[in-house]
């Protein structure tokens, strides 16, 4: 089936809207040569209007290419076997109104063929990790948009799909749900799927791509890591815990010795970050609530495959896990102070990985020792995500940084 | 099969999360019981069952082929307006097996509610039955007419002999150069067919027109209780005062008469004072037929009671073969098969046309069905000049046109009591379904597959 080692290939990927008389009216897609690698997130970006949708249509088969044409997983979508591997999260809720949220899932179930055992279980975990467990029973068409948009995403999930596709998948979502989504989305890579992201949230693509291609008025303007594009290799972040007065001194003079100044800041925390805190608070005390509860982390059922990363960073994790995927299936919330956070990529490690990234250039790398210890400190025990979320330290933009929790257990 | 299974599961829940359905159900339920109560028909138990059976028979159908019409056409013309089919056609479906899993549902839909209303008036028809306050006499007659599933026989003119006939007669006036004039060659053809069948026809006073019918096979010859009925229409050429014909019948095998022959079979005489152009109809023991299944059929104008020249129409003989529940089953499967029909139509035409559109052409195709025998007949009386352009246009379109009237009423073989019988439905069922509904639903596919479903959004 897979004869290319693309998940997503488009050749010279063409879409023209012809007016009613025939003549070309809106060139949407112009010779777009898309490729996706597997186990990977391509952030898929541009305004309004570019084509992305266009092409994620083209993808779907939902339209067919005016000219060149497009590979998913080696195979078109009109094939059910290449449809049975995928996940599909459109840019606005298209499930139907009038079936309750439990019923849409067993829909879908249905379509893909699975197990009745199989698709029962699957749905009441899909809809326990949306947090939507206790709302199963009520019709779509009563749900806020973030609502319809989780019961999207656990659609987007019930075959277990190899490749996810996934059109503006925070528009709607609170904060919590969209800081849940993201995090999902890199456990998913993590187990061996591949995401395409498509949005203009240009913080979510940041936070999580590994890849980004820009797309504007149909062709592709720019296209390559995130750390490719947007790391400041002529600078220098370091984070540590409070330093002394005497301490920052000595580093000052470290500095100016190579003839470089220094800015030293307390970190600030990101609104996400503290918004999810106050909530998480909230939720502490019991406040009740009609809306979307806190979903649990990833569910067992989303296979777990060989990851094939390359990169310091998996070297980085395999020297502190060379057991690294039993340690996941055990415990599948990854309960994952920075250290592991930024083997994931994850947003706010950024710290981290520049300073593993460039072991050769910098000369401060020791600092980064601390977070292999926390690691092996963190406990094994499943907690919940928010936990994680409200125990995770921020960047931010100072050079030397002073988690202000880092150490902070659980507090849940 | 679990995704068309999926989509037939879901079609059916819109269907009934849909309104329309619950009030069409409910409706039905209120209205037949009051159809059954107010309904009377020419005040005899007969009339009653036959009007009552006629009208709900004749609603349940009506009401179920627009629901029908209403949910095919909305279904799948919905899911592509509100992008619903985003979700489902980028699953491991072929475009095929939605549109089949759609027409599974609306099927299903149909099958049931067929079901509960079918059962509902058969319940009815047995109340009223049971509960009617009649005299004896009324309720044999009822039970041997309507409560019966019977086979008739017809009679029908030697179409072929009478043309012949009329030519040999327009050959001979073209000899005698005695053909009028100003008239074309049709007209007088025509004229003289006429002619020729009315002569076929007629029975002048004092004369006697005979009838042989073969192979009449009742389904138990040796109950001595066993009838076969003879249905006939009398016509006037000059209409008595009083509307009334005398008529004398003889039935049975006449055959013993010509040969001279001792008599086995018995060959009663029947005699009954009819009214004109209405169908009448009187029963007689089914010992009248011969063992070889021949029966012969004798009537006679007698001068001493009628002056005027009778034309006997549609004479035929009926005798039963099954009972009441078979046929209604029957009646009941062929209003399915109409049902089919629609929902084929409905969801083909929305694969490519929207639902305002698609609606209207199914109410279009159902109304037209309804008058099939009048418009193929209004078409077809055209003149010749127009009749090659219409063989390749409106005839093959005509053809499509399902046929809801006529033999495939099932109303009327329930009220007359007459068989339907399973070759019939079969045969109407490959008809309509088989043939008519697959090529219209292998069209509604190759242009769904060939389709974008989505739109040009920029």
């Amino acid at each position: 089936m897979q004869n290319s080692q693309y998940v997503i290939e488009t050749i010279s990927l063409t879409k023209v809207f012809p007016d009613w008389w025939g003549r070309a009216k809106v060139i949407a897609v112009e010779d777009l040569n898309l490729q996706v690698r597997p186990n990977e997130i391509y952030g898929f970006l541009g305004p309004n209007g570019s084509g992305k949708t266009t092409t994620i249509k083209m993808l779907l088969n939902l339209l067919h290419p005016t000219k060149g044409a497009a590979f998913v997983l080696g195979g078109t979508v009109g094939d059910p076997k290449i449809s049975a591997r995928i996940g599909y999260l459109p840019e606005e809720s298209y499930l139907y109104k009038y079936l309750t949220a439990r019923e849409t899932l067993h829909f879908y179930g249905r379509i893909f063929g699975l197990p009745a055992s199989v698709r029962k279980a699957r749905v009441e975990t899909l809809l326990e990790m949306v947090g939507l467990s206790g709302m199963g029973n009520r019709q779509i068409g009563t749900f806020s948009k973030g609502m319809a948009r989780r019961i999207g995403l656990a659609q987007a999930l019930i075959n277990d799909p190899d490749l996810l596709i996934l059109d503006e998948p925070t528009s709607g979502m609170d904060p919590l749900g969209t800081r849940q989504m993201k995090d999902l989305f890199v456990e998913l890579a993590q187990r061996g799927k591949t995401v395409l992201l498509c949005s203009h949230l240009l913080a979510d693509v940041e936070d999580i791509c590994d890849r980004i291609g820009i797309l504007y008025g149909g062709r592709m303007q720019v296209e390559g890591t995130v750390r490719q594009l947007l790391q400041h290799r002529d600078e220098t972040q370091i984070r540590t815990k409070k330093l002394s007065e005497p301490a920052l001194e000595r580093i000052r003079q470290i500095a100016a010795a190579e003839g470089k100044s220094l800015e030293v800041e307390n970190p600030m925390d990101k609104l996400e970050s503290f918004f999810v805190r106050i909530i998480a608070k909230a939720r502490q005390e019991n406040q009740r609530t009609s809306g979307a509860e806190v979903g649990t982390g990833i569910q067992g059922f989303l296979a777990d495959k060989p990851v094939t990363r390359s990169g310091v960073l998996d070297q980085l994790v395999s020297v502190k896990l060379p057991d690294g995927s039993d340690v996941e299936q055990a415990a599948p919330v990854m309960e994952t102070p920075q250290a592991v956070s930024a083997a994931h990529e994850s947003p706010d490690q950024n710290v981290l990985s520049r300073l593993v990234e460039k072991p050769q250039e910098v000369t401060t790398e020791s600092v980064s020792t601390p977070a292999p210890a926390q690691m092996q400190e963190a406990p094994p025990v499943k907690k919940s995500i928010l936990d994680e979320l409200v125990n995770r330290p921020d960047g931010g933009q100072t050079q030397i940084t002073r988690p202000q929790k880092p150490e902070e257990p659980d507090h849940a | 099969m679990h995704s068309i299974w999926a989509v037939a599961r879901n079609t059916l829940s819109q269907a009934l999360r849909m309104k329309i359905a619950v009030v069409i159900i409910l409706l039905m339920l209120v209205l037949l019981p009051i159809m059954g109560r107010i309904m009377v028909g020419d005040g005899t138990l007969l009339g009653k069952l036959q009007t009552f059976t006629s009208y709900s028979l004749g609603l349940i159908s009506f009401l179920l082929c627009v629901l029908t019409i209403a949910i095919a056409a909305f279904t799948l013309s919905n899911d592509l307006k509100r992008k619903h089919i985003y979700l489902v056609l980028t699953k491991p479906i072929r475009r095929a097996e939605l549109l089949a899993g759609k027409l599974l549902g609306i099927v299903l839909l149909d099958a049931m509610l067929l079901a509960v209303f079918g059962v509902a008036v058969f319940v009815l028809i047995l109340l009223i039955w049971r509960y009617a306050d009649v005299p004896a006499e009324q309720r044999l007659k009822t039970q041997a007419e309507f409560f019966t599933s019977r086979v008739a026989i017809k009679t029908e003119l030697d179409k072929a002999q009478l043309t012949r006939r009329a030519q040999e007669r327009y050959d001979k006036l073209k000899e005698q150069d005695q053909l009028p004039e100003g008239m074309s060659f049709a007209s007088i053809l025509g004229e003289l067919y006429g002619q020729e069948s009315m002569k076929e026809q007629k029975v002048d006073p004092g004369q006697v027109k005979e009838w042989s019918f073969e192979n009449v096979r009742i389904k138990n010859p040796q109950d001595p209780n066993a009838v076969i009925f003879v249905r006939y229409k009398l016509q006037a050429v000059s209409e008595p005062p009083d509307q009334k014909i005398f008529s004398r019948w003889r039935v049975g095998d006449l055959r013993q008469f010509e040969v001279g022959a001792q008599i086995k079979t018995p060959v009663p005489p029947v005699d009954r004072t009819d009214t004109v152009r209405a169908a009448q109809e009187f029963a007689i023991s089914a010992s009248v037929i011969a063992p070889d299944g021949h029966l012969g059929l004798a009537f006679y104008n007698d001068p001493t009671l009628n002056q005027t020249t009778v034309i006997p129409q549609d004479v035929e003989v009926l005798y039963k073969t099954g009972g009441f529940a078979g046929n209604y089953l029957r009646a009941i499967l062929l209003i399915f098969v109409r049902l089919i029909f629609l929902a084929v139509v409905g969801v083909s035409l929305s694969t490519w046309l929207s639902f305002p559109v698609t609606i209207l052409i199914c109410l279009v195709v159902f109304f037209a069905g309804l008058t099939n025998g009048f418009i193929v007949d209004a078409i077809g009386s055209l003149q010749t000049a127009v009749g090659i352009i219409y063989s390749f246009t409106v005839k093959p379109l005509l053809w499509l046109l399902p046929q809801f009237d006529g033999v495939y009423n099932p109303g009327s073989y329930i009220v007359e009591g007459r068989t339907l019988g399973w070759t019939f439905l079969a045969a109407a069922a490959s008809l309509t379904l088989a043939i008519k509904a697959m090529l219209m639903l292998l069209l509604g596919i190759v242009i769904f597959n060939r389709r974008e479903v989505a739109k040009a959004v920029v």
